[in-house]
């Protein structure tokens, strides 16, 4: 049976419920009914905030820490179809813990390195976020990336800029983390205008664009590695790409 | 002459790019609520520049103006280019305006010897001065010993700085006196020596340290500049050894003309293996390399280590221990590692590693996995040699009609 669910984490954790409890024989995961036809049977999944909350105090009881980490950030990874092998991440925890480090199989396997795939993006992203400050002082990033990554750069900024204002826009999916003194968390955007620039942005821009060219060896040429270690994809906001 | 502010970055950063350290790792988490800046374990690249090296830190120099006459150094006093110094306050608002927009993990200090080393040290440490003390900066901050600098100078940079380093720059003390006539290896190990006494002192982690040496310029073989690195790794002296491939920037008659010197990248990068070999991989250097042998430019340290070497395999990987694993050609850490993992729950073949996603290119040659071995050619060097320059995985035996394998042209 295919099992559709609002794509969530409540409503997968609903259907981690339902799957033990009604006892549903699950073949497949979906976000979206297909457009095409489908010839087995399609149930949907409605979230269930006591559903949920019951699943969920049952995986913090099962499972590691660790294990708990694991499973929320490979919820982060929206842009993949990690349900199935998700939920049989879960399957296997319940039943054995210890066969959860069992790489020979599939499921298990592309979970590790789906979590590796989130961490290694979440460590370029450190490096590869761009701020630029605005005229009351905060400082203003945006960053598209493949997954959600808001959470861990919301904190890893917040332990580095001190007292100083920040905001990280997400513009894919219309999320943005705000810190001040107020607040601390994630908000999603309705709209935006463009911010104003404080007055020493454009120099500290140019002085940091100088600084990116006359660090360049010229006989050590190699636009191939540069490529490799910075792909296109991460250029969108950098601005010693931008000329 | 004047030289403008945007002027003068650019020409302080072009002078410090030849230091290769860019490494922002190795600092615990230094986090303190409401201050700027946090160091990160493992340190962070911000940046790659069009030659493939990555931006860490600000690395610039305060000053290019030099009292020394290093015939390689693009600043020796006998050079006519353009001089110009930061004052400590512009470097340490410029380091604070890069740092809080992201564009850096802190600030790689060095300078050339402005009237004398003591001088020239006092105004480093006053640009450190004001940014942990002032800014409250937490950030990582490498800084250059100036050799010949008094002790106290010394003491105050272990501890306003993240890592020390002072370089070697030439394997050997002849090479010293013939290019580095001011320098010599006693007075470019002293700073260190007495950073690490210190620092051991005052708590059981010394401060990290690093130095460099040029590559190239002078006639050392591999097996000498490993046999110093591996040295200064046993005696706990240094934490990172770096080599630079030589770029010739002056003409001097002990030194490779310039126009005729390409720097020597493929020694430079067979190096670095054979020192990950040193630091991780639990070699020395003469396994690595016999008395004044150079490294093999066709095949990587391991796998040349390996040829050589053919009594110690096949090996089992589904039972040998990590340190035996750990020699097989072609296989790093992070694929052993995953194998450990997975070999607990089953017996593992080939097609297993691959499903684990593990290169077999050069490792079929060395294992034995479960019922499958690499048949088609045995662990005879010469054949295995020109297998693992053709990877077309089976050899045909070569007779007296067929040049193919020769020429290549398979």
């Amino acid at each position: 049976m295919i099992l559709l669910y609002d794509g969530s984490f409540e409503g997968f954790l609903t259907l981690v419920y339902e799957v033990y409890y009604e006892k549903l024989p699950l073949t497949r995961i979906i976000k979206q009914m297909p457009d095409s036809l489908c010839f087995e049977r399609c149930h949907e999944i409605f979230s269930d905030e006591k559903k949920a909350q019951k699943v969920l105090d049952a995986i913090k009881k099962h499972f590691s820490k660790e294990r708990q980490r694991t499973i929320f950030n490979i919820f982060l990874c929206d842009t993949k179809e990690h349900e199935m092998a998700l939920f049989e991440y879960i399957r296997i925890g319940f039943k054995n813990p210890k066969e959860l480090a069992n790489i020979t199989n599939a499921h298990l396997f592309y979970i590790q390195n789906l979590e590796k795939e989130l961490l290694s993006l979440v460590h370029k992203m450190y490096g590869f976020t761009r701020f630029e400050e605005l005229e009351d002082g905060t400082l203003y990033a945006k960053v598209a990336s493949k997954f959600n990554i808001l959470p861990f750069l919301g904190e890893h900024f917040s332990k580095r800029l001190g007292k100083i204002p920040f905001i990280i826009h997400d513009t894919t999916r219309s999320l943005a983390f705000l810190r001040d003194e107020s607040s601390h968390e994630i908000h999603s955007i309705v709209s935006f205008d463009t911010p104003l620039y404080s007055k020493e942005e454009a120099h500290v821009k140019e002085q940091w664009q100088r600084f990116f060219q006359a660090t360049t060896i010229q006989s050590r040429h190699n636009p191939k590695l540069q490529r490799n270690l910075v792909p296109l994809l991460y250029r969108t906001y950098m601005s010693e790409f931008q000329t | 002459m004047k030289i403008s502010p945007m002027d003068k970055l650019t020409l302080l950063a072009d002078s410090a790019k030849y230091d290769v350290s860019c490494s922002s790792s190795g600092s615990k988490n230094n986090y303190k609520t409401g201050e700027l800046g946090c160091t990160h374990n493992s340190g962070i690249c911000h940046s790659f520049t069009s030659d493939g090296r990555c931006i860490s830190l600000l690395k610039v120099l305060l000053s290019n103006i030099c009292i020394y006459d290093c015939a390689y150094c693009i600043n020796r006093v006998s050079n006519d280019t353009p001089r110009t110094a930061f004052s400590p306050r512009e470097l340490a608002d410029l380091t604070i305006a890069f740092y809080k927009r992201n564009y850096i993990e802190g600030l790689f200090l060095s300078s050339g010897i402005i009237k004398n080393e003591d001088h020239t040290m006092n105004l480093l440490l006053q640009t450190l001065r004001i940014l942990r003390h002032e800014y409250r900066f937490n950030g990582y901050i490498h800084v250059k010993l100036i050799p010949g600098s008094s002790k106290e100078l010394i003491h105050e940079a272990t501890l306003l700085a993240n890592r020390v380093s002072s370089n070697i720059e030439l394997p050997s003390a002849k090479s010293l006196a013939l290019l580095a006539p001011d320098k010599s290896k006693e007075k470019l190990l002293s700073p260190l020596k007495h950073a690490r006494d210190i620092t051991l002192e005052r708590q059981n982690k010394p401060i990290s340290m690093s130095t460099q040496m040029i590559v190239g310029a002078t006639s050392e073989s591999d097996f000498d500049i490993l046999k110093l690195s591996s040295s200064l790794y046993q005696k706990a002296l240094l934490k990172r050894v770096y080599y630079s491939a030589y770029i010739a920037v002056n003409h001097h008659k002990h030194l490779p003309v310039p126009e005729l010197c390409k720097p020597p990248l493929l020694r430079e990068h067979r190096l670095y293996q054979a020192d990950w070999l040193l630091r991780f991989y639990g070699f020395s250097y003469d396994e690595i390399l016999n008395e004044d042998e150079n490294l093999d430019m066709q095949f990587d340290p391991k796998t040349f280590w390996a040829l050589r070497h053919l009594d110690f395999f096949p090996i089992d990987i589904n039972t040998a221990p990590k340190e035996v694993m750990i020699r097989i050609p072609g296989l790093g850490i992070r694929s052993i590692l995953k194998i450990l993992q997975a070999r607990r729950f089953k017996t593992l073949h080939f097609e297993d590693l691959k499903q684990l996603k593990i290169s077999l290119k050069k490792a079929r040659y060395f294992i034995v996995a479960g019922n499958d071995f690499h048949r088609g050619s045995t662990l005879y060097e010469e054949r295995l040699k020109l297998a693992l320059i053709h990877q077309g995985g089976d050899i045909i035996q070569p007779t007296l009609f067929d040049t193919s394998i020769y020429t290549g042209e398979f």
